[in-house]
């Protein structure tokens, strides 16, 4: 019970600040040609993806206002499924399109999806099935509120933000002011990161060179092409912010088709 | 580089980020069906216009009754010279609607000037362009100069004209010149608000025979530009390869195209474009002529205000 009644607002908070985010952002970003593309809404055609976005952010609204002012078990239960589905979501996103944030906070969140995303995802599964199952209203968790639950409370929060890659994300934007896309990193940068990464380890095989024939950028990814093995190309792709980032790997025939799909089974940070 | 490992960088960057390979295409927002057509002319009557167009193949255009040309001003289609290196912009299939003849573009540092009538200004156009000698005829020094007050070596020069006799002969003025000497480019603006989905500035024409785009926010590393990037605007990094998605906000038509060139010279112009309103500081692409058209803009005017964002 002290769970629940730390849970329900941690889960309150978090509904509204990704609703506000996710209505601001809408407009901006799901329009046609937009620079950076946030969220699951890039999954559904272009003319729907702004529909997406707000009826997201209108389900966040609607669930706090389910669980807060009409004090509903259905409500409840719903935000476990919105939570879950969410999680499944995110991870089909990673899997679909790497580059993507999870615009879970608007355009904070435009750090590729990570392991860490789709664990906070699950985390507030996990929260909203504490506060469904022990079906804790507003007015319950007022009158049970106590230290134990603060504690409890502070733990979670604690626990969320270790997951939040957008915290990484606001403490570049403060040292850096710029953001990614904007500021100039060295080449060489991208380039050891590649070579401490799973996917140089997992593709060294197949490389023919170990020197890239080919190295560009584009916004806060840079892209090293390298010869491959029965005349393919092997590009790799790495993020380049955050401590550990982002790397995402294809071979591609000369014909331009792939040999090998995007890795899923990925160890990022981001 | 090579022209075929900067095309592929698209579609090797697309297989990486799962993401799907954008091909250039025209958008025609407003409903109009508006395309461009280059190449030279073979012959002119009143009614048609025989352009042998840039693949070698002969077009055969109708010219629309209100149909307008310029070369060096106003004259009427019919009376183009055979020879004519044109731009058409067409308008429902084989209708030619406007006609260009033998522009350019003369964008650069000034370098010299010389001559007391006629004036021979020789002009820095970047690493990519070079060096170009051109000449301002005396009938236009006036209104060349109102637009360039400072016509002295250090300082920016951009005219439109036309190609004479293999001379660049400068006609019109494309902007006002910036105050600053090339090398004391206003810094860009502080980069505070983070992330912009969107880039809104002024878009550009220029002589670059490859349909595309030249892009000024490129890594110096992957384009062997040697003079550094610069910027008036907060552009994000792209590369060579990249697309763009263009979007004349006056036309409202937006295309995507490809980036072919480094505008470094474009990054030193910190001007605003008044072709429908007053657009943000800075000069934010440098489309080829063809491409520009396309876009729906009028060579004559120098610029549009547009919005880019990645294709």
């Amino acid at each position: 019970m002290t769970a629940a009644v730390a849970a329900l607002p941690i889960l309150t908070l978090l509904l509204i600040m990704g609703g506000a985010a996710k209505l601001i952002s809408a407009g901006d970003d799901a329009r046609q040609g937009a620079l950076n593309r946030l969220g699951p809404a890039v999954l559904v055609p272009e003319r729907f993806r702004r529909a997406a976005m707000l009826c997201c952010a209108l389900g966040e609204f609607a669930l706090v206002a389910g669980q807060l002012v009409a004090d509903l078990a259905v409500a409840r239960w719903l935000t476990v499924v919105f939570f879950t589905v969410s999680t499944y979501v995110l991870w089909d996103l990673r899997r679909r399109r790497p580059d993507v944030g999870c615009g879970c906070f608007g355009e904070v969140s435009s750090a590729p999806v990570g392991l860490r995303s789709v664990a906070r995802t699950a985390v507030l599964a996990v929260l909203a099935a504490v506060v469904a199952t022990t079906d804790v209203g507003p007015a319950e968790a007022l009158s049970r509120a106590s230290w134990t639950a603060a504690a409890w409370a502070v733990c979670g929060l604690a626990l969320l933000l270790s997951l939040s890659p957008e915290v990484e994300e606001t403490f570049s934007r403060l040292r850096h002011r710029a953001p990614c896309e904007e500021r100039s990193i060295p080449a060489g940068r991208a380039l050891s990161r590649l070579r401490s990464s799973t996917e140089w380890r997992a593709h060294a095989d197949v490389l023919e060179s170990d020197e890239p024939f080919d190295s560009w950028r584009e916004l806060c990814w840079r892209f090293l092409a390298f010869p491959g093995r029965g005349g393919t190309e092997v590009v790799f792709a790495v993020y380049l912010s955050g401590r550990r980032p982002a790397v995402r790997v294809a071979v591609v025939g000369q014909d331009g088709t792939l040999v090998e799909p995007i890795q899923e089974s990925i160890a990022v940070s981001a | 580089m090579s022209h075929a490992r900067v095309e592929r960088r698209h579609l090797l960057s697309a297989a990486a980020l799962g993401r799907d390979v954008q091909t250039p295409r025209p958008a025609d927002d407003d409903g109009t069906a508006i395309d461009a057509v280059s190449g030279q002319i073979v012959d002119a009557t009143t009614h048609l216009l025989v352009v042998e167009n840039d693949d070698g193949q002969e077009e055969r255009l109708v010219i629309a009754p209100w149909a307008t040309a310029w070369r060096g001003g106003p004259v009427p289609p019919t009376r183009l010279p055979i020879g004519s290196r044109v731009i058409i912009r067409t308008r429902a299939g084989r209708v030619a609607d406007c006609v260009w003849a033998d522009m350019t573009r003369m964008t650069g540092i000034i370098l010299d000037v010389r001559g007391r009538r006629d004036l021979t200004v020789e002009i820095d156009g970047g690493p990519h362009r070079g060096r170009r000698s051109i000449v301002i005829p005396y009938r236009s020094t006036g209104r060349i100069l109102v637009r360039h007050p400072r016509l002295e070596p250090g300082y920016l020069f951009d005219a439109i004209g036309t190609m004479q006799d293999g001379a660049a002969v400068a006609q019109v003025p494309a902007t006002s010149q910036p105050p600053y000497r090339a090398e004391a480019l206003p810094p860009p603006p502080p980069a505070f608000g983070g992330t912009r989905t969107r880039i809104s500035g002024t878009a550009v024409w220029s002589d670059y025979t490859d349909h595309g785009a030249a892009y000024p926010m490129l890594e110096s590393s992957d384009t062997g530009c040697d003079q550094g990037v610069v910027s008036c605007a907060r552009l994000p990094y792209l590369s060579l390869g990249s697309m763009l998605f263009v979007r004349n906000v006056c036309a409202r038509r937006s295309g995507t195209v490809p980036i072919v060139g480094c505008g470094c010279m474009a990054g030193h112009f910190c001007d605003r474009c008044l072709d429908c309103d007053t657009s943000p500081r800075g000069r934010i692409v440098e489309l080829s002529a063809l491409s520009y058209v396309r876009l729906g803009g009028d060579l004559t005017k120098g610029c549009f205000n547009a919005q880019v964002g990645l294709g």
